[in-house]
């Protein structure tokens, strides 16, 4: 297990090295000039010229990549071009919304979609069954924004539940930052628990087609042990493979979610530093969560041995 | 030993008061929601130095933690802020300014004139109206801790309007070791002697921007007026957030948690008008003016007879109507210095009774001598109204039989590939649209478009020697005689067409129904004088 573990540790400085490489290439080789968009509308190029020269944006590609390889190599991510910040302490500004959203979101949708996919699979093709496919369905269907949109419209400038937008920082409130939480874990968790409990009640039902339910059931095993204790966990592997992709894709992917409720989180640093081609923010943060993937997917790997005894490494 | 109930309860309290006790130590500290005005601006600010960038946003960061020496007034007139009196000499060569009592910086630093030689000198590197004076600027000098002289070369009346002008970058006094840094790199620190304070510690950037009042600001006695007057600050704080979402934006306003809403887009206006909590106000009436630039070093625009043409092919009120519906907030503009402006005239604009006239759009591309090659039409896909006018444009040149390509992209690869002067084939263009306020047309010298300098000056880089000794003639200009320069320059300018206008569009703001005293003005959202009732 150690073996592994440190191998698959190992692995992640040759990702990070290749997505170094790669981030570094697309954003120098793509159009945009963060020299212009600092300069404004009413800078000559001339102007805009001196700027560049300024930022070392002037100088070639490999001497760019190597200076900025060695600080990274350094643990120094840089700093933003327009606010002379740096990179990790802006992501550190962003991380804790990005991971109280995708927290609170899974808090919501593992519990929901396991439940909804054990009780489908318990009676398939009963009423329960189709309403909850259909729920999943809705989920992977609404897009969301148009769910946040509903959300914003329903529960907070009509019945005032919630407030429209913003974050408070746990340390500040624990109940605004709670009561901020609720609608972007309700909107964002739609669709994770359509995907948990897909995959949930699909290897449900793979699982209590086996012998050992029937021979459960004969035994006499009551129906809540039988699906939690005997088929649940069998059906764990891929249902935890799904939730910890589902883990990362939240960290990275939560753009959207972010933008509707104005969340301040790593996802809308990242694209508005995309827009004003603030390279090292953009650098920086995908390096980042190149680990973070990759540290994920090894946690998911490890969980596998403690629901699964016949899996070793 | 296990855990009671009892236990569980008193140790949750426990937690709950440590995670919370920050916010209550801060909860003294923090002023009253009337007295709080949270804002969503333009979008995020993301550099704090309004000399190094020319961003609007960071300009209004300026104007709430700076002072200026003049400010321009309702009228557009320079008027002193921080200048008690000034002069020139009787040869008109020499102008001395001397600064009024009271005013400091946020450390506690007085200001003294020679923060504000250096908060000069910076300035003049990144402005083009100061980059005009100093051409004839001999010297400029501290005289004592509260005056200082600028000694020109040649009578220079318009120094009153550079100092004042309230387009970026905008003369803002710094301390003067913050003024000394390179133009060309930010300062790091951001110590005023404005209305403002910047409150660093509560500000999260990217989130939200704090700005306190500042209790020892001396304002003056007059009214505040534009840029002018007393700077009264009757807030106490200032937070701006960065709210990305135009639909986010609204919904939050319409619930109170913000106060004022500077660009609500126009198709929703009417909701904000039928919502009697919220107040919809036209802040800058001077509006916007979109305008396409086309690319004089290479055909078909470098023949007088394809710039000429494009007069006569653009419809505004098309553009405007497709971009913003409501004709309400946009019109349709022939004054080469904009509408609403002092400068504004209609001398030689007899194109715009006949356009949109496609024949002789088509009539004048011929004698240009096109010969059919590919126009290319910078498209930002990611800012509606040029992505909306350059859609116009290009189906009109099709339909006169130009073929006209659009390159899409998002406005920051635009602004990178207008400054190229490759030929369009290799990465040029030939075509972009952008927009300027209103207000920045009215004067030949502080808007960078008017240059026609050639390739010394701004993107399409326009040539025409006697465009430049007649904005060199307005420059000298008295202000009494400067309406009378401007319809000479505008006679040539229609002539020889540096650029075509596309329509004006007003940008309302929407506030909620208890904010009162916001300043209308071009370039800037004043924060002083406003009140929540």
């Amino acid at each position: 297990m150690i073996a592994y573990v440190a191998h698959r540790l190992a692995s992640l400085i040759v990702v990070m090295a290749l997505v170094g490489v790669c981030v570094f290439l697309l954003l120098h080789l793509a159009p945009g000039d963060p020299a212009a968009i600092i300069a404004g509308d009413n800078a000559t190029p001339d102007q805009i010229a001196s700027i560049r020269a300024h930022l070392g944006l002037d100088e070639a590609l490999p001497i760019q990549f190597l200076r900025w390889s060695t600080a990274v190599l350094s643990g120094d991510l840089g700093v933003s071009i327009f606010s002379n910040t740096p990179v990790a302490t802006l992501i550190g500004q962003r991380l804790e919304p990005t991971l109280s959203l995708a927290l609170a979101t899974l808090a919501f949708a593992v519990p929901v979609a396991l439940v909804l996919g054990v009780l489908a699979a318990w009676r398939a093709g009963s009423s329960i069954d189709r309403a909850s496919m259909i729920l999943a369905v809705a989920g992977f269907s609404a897009p969301a924004f148009v769910v946040g949109y509903l959300m914003i419209y329903v529960f907070a400038v009509t019945l005032k539940w919630f407030p429209v937008q913003g974050y408070t920082p746990i340390g500040e409130s624990l109940a605004d930052w709670a009561r901020h939480l609720v609608l972007p874990a309700l909107t964002l968790g739609l669709a994770y628990v359509a995907l948990i409990a897909r995959i949930t009640r699909a290897t449900m039902l793979e699982v209590l087609a086996e012998d050992y339910i029937r021979t459960a059931k004969a035994k006499g095993v009551s129906t809540g042990p039988m699906l939690l204790k005997h088929a649940l966990r069998n059906a764990g592997v891929p249902i935890i493979t799904v939730i910890g992709i589902g883990v990362a894709l939240l960290i990275g992917g939560v753009v959207i979610t972010e933008t509707v409720y104005n969340i301040p989180g790593v996802g809308r640093l990242v694209v508005d530093a995309i827009s004003k081609r603030d390279y090292p923010i953009v650098q920086g943060v995908i390096l980042v969560f190149s680990a973070v993937y990759v540290v994920i997917n090894l946690v998911v790997d490890i969980s596998y041995t403690l629901i699964d005894p016949r899996i070793r490494y | 030993m296990g855990t009671t109930r009892r236990r569980f309860v008193q140790g949750s309290v426990a937690a709950a008061t440590l995670i919370a006790a920050p916010a209550i130590g801060r909860a003294n500290e923090t002023p009253a929601a009337a007295k709080t005005l949270k804002a969503v601006m333009q979008g995020d600010l993301r550099s704090f130095d309004p000399i190094w960038t020319t961003a609007n946003i960071s300009s209004y960061h300026g104007a709430l933690i700076y002072d200026t020496l003049f400010g321009v007034d309702a009228n557009d007139k320079p008027q002193p802020q921080m200048v008690e009196s000034f002069g020139t000499s009787d040869d008109q060569l020499t102008w001395t300014f001397k600064l009024r009592d009271g005013l400091g910086f946020h450390d506690g630093s007085p200001v003294t004139a020679a923060d504000c030689v250096a908060s000069i000198r910076r300035w003049a590197v990144r402005d083009g109206a100061g980059q005009h004076m100093f051409l004839r600027v001999k010297d400029i000098s501290a005289k004592d801790d509260k005056s200082f002289a600028v000694a020109f070369s040649e009578p220079y009346p318009l120094i009153l309007d550079a100092f004042a002008k309230a387009g970026t970058p905008v003369l803002y006094i710094m301390r003067k070791k913050d003024a000394e840094t390179d133009p060309m790199q930010q300062i790091t620190e951001y110590v005023g002697s404005g209305p403002f304070i910047f409150n660093t510690k509560e500000t999260k950037q990217g989130a939200s921007y704090v700005y306190d009042r500042n209790p020892k600001y001396q304002p003056r006695s007059e009214p505040a007026s534009g840029m002018a007057g007393g700077k009264i600050a009757k807030l106490d704080r200032v937070i701006w957030d960065n709210v990305a979402d135009d639909q986010t934006a609204i919904a939050a306003l319409q619930n109170g948690e913000i106060d004022f809403y500077e660009l609500p887009p126009i198709d929703l206006i009417d909701q904000l008008e039928a919502d009697k909590n919220i107040h919809v106000e036209v802040l800058n009436k001077s509006g916007q003016i979109v305008w396409c630039r086309m690319n004089w070093l290479y055909p078909p625009f470098n023949n007088v007879k394809a710039r000429q043409a494009m007069l006569y092919l653009v419809n505004q009120n098309d553009v405007m109507k497709a971009a913003f519906g409501n004709p309400k907030y946009y019109r349709a503009c022939a004054s080469y210095f904009g509408c609403g402006t002092p400068m504004e005239n209609d001398e030689n604009t007899e194109w715009f009774k006949e356009a949109p006239n496609k024949e002789k759009a088509a009539q004048l591309f011929k004698e240009s001598g096109y010969d059919g090659r590919p126009v290319v039409i910078l498209q930002p896909t990611n800012f509606a109204v040029f992505n909306t006018a350059d859609q116009l444009l290009a189906q009109w040149l099709r339909e006169i039989g130009v073929n006209a390509e659009l390159a899409a992209s998002d406005w920051g690869g635009v602004v990178t590939r207008r400054a190229v002067r490759e030929p369009p084939e290799k990465g040029g263009w030939n075509i972009f649209v952008t927009s300027a306020s209103g207000a920045a047309f009215g004067n030949p010298i502080t808007l960078v478009g008017h240059q026609a300098n050639g390739e010394k000056g701004w993107f399409g880089w326009p040539s025409d020697e006697l465009h430049e000794k007649l904005r060199d003639k307005w420059a000298k200009a008295q202000p009494q005689d400067r309406l009378a320069v401007a319809k000479e320059i505008q006679r040539n300018a229609w002539n020889f067409v540096p650029h075509v206008y596309m329509g004006l569009y007003l940008q309302p703001a929407a506030m909620r129904a208890n904010v009162k005293g916001v300043i209308g003005m071009p370039e800037l959202i004043p924060f002083w004088n406003i009140e929540k009732t």
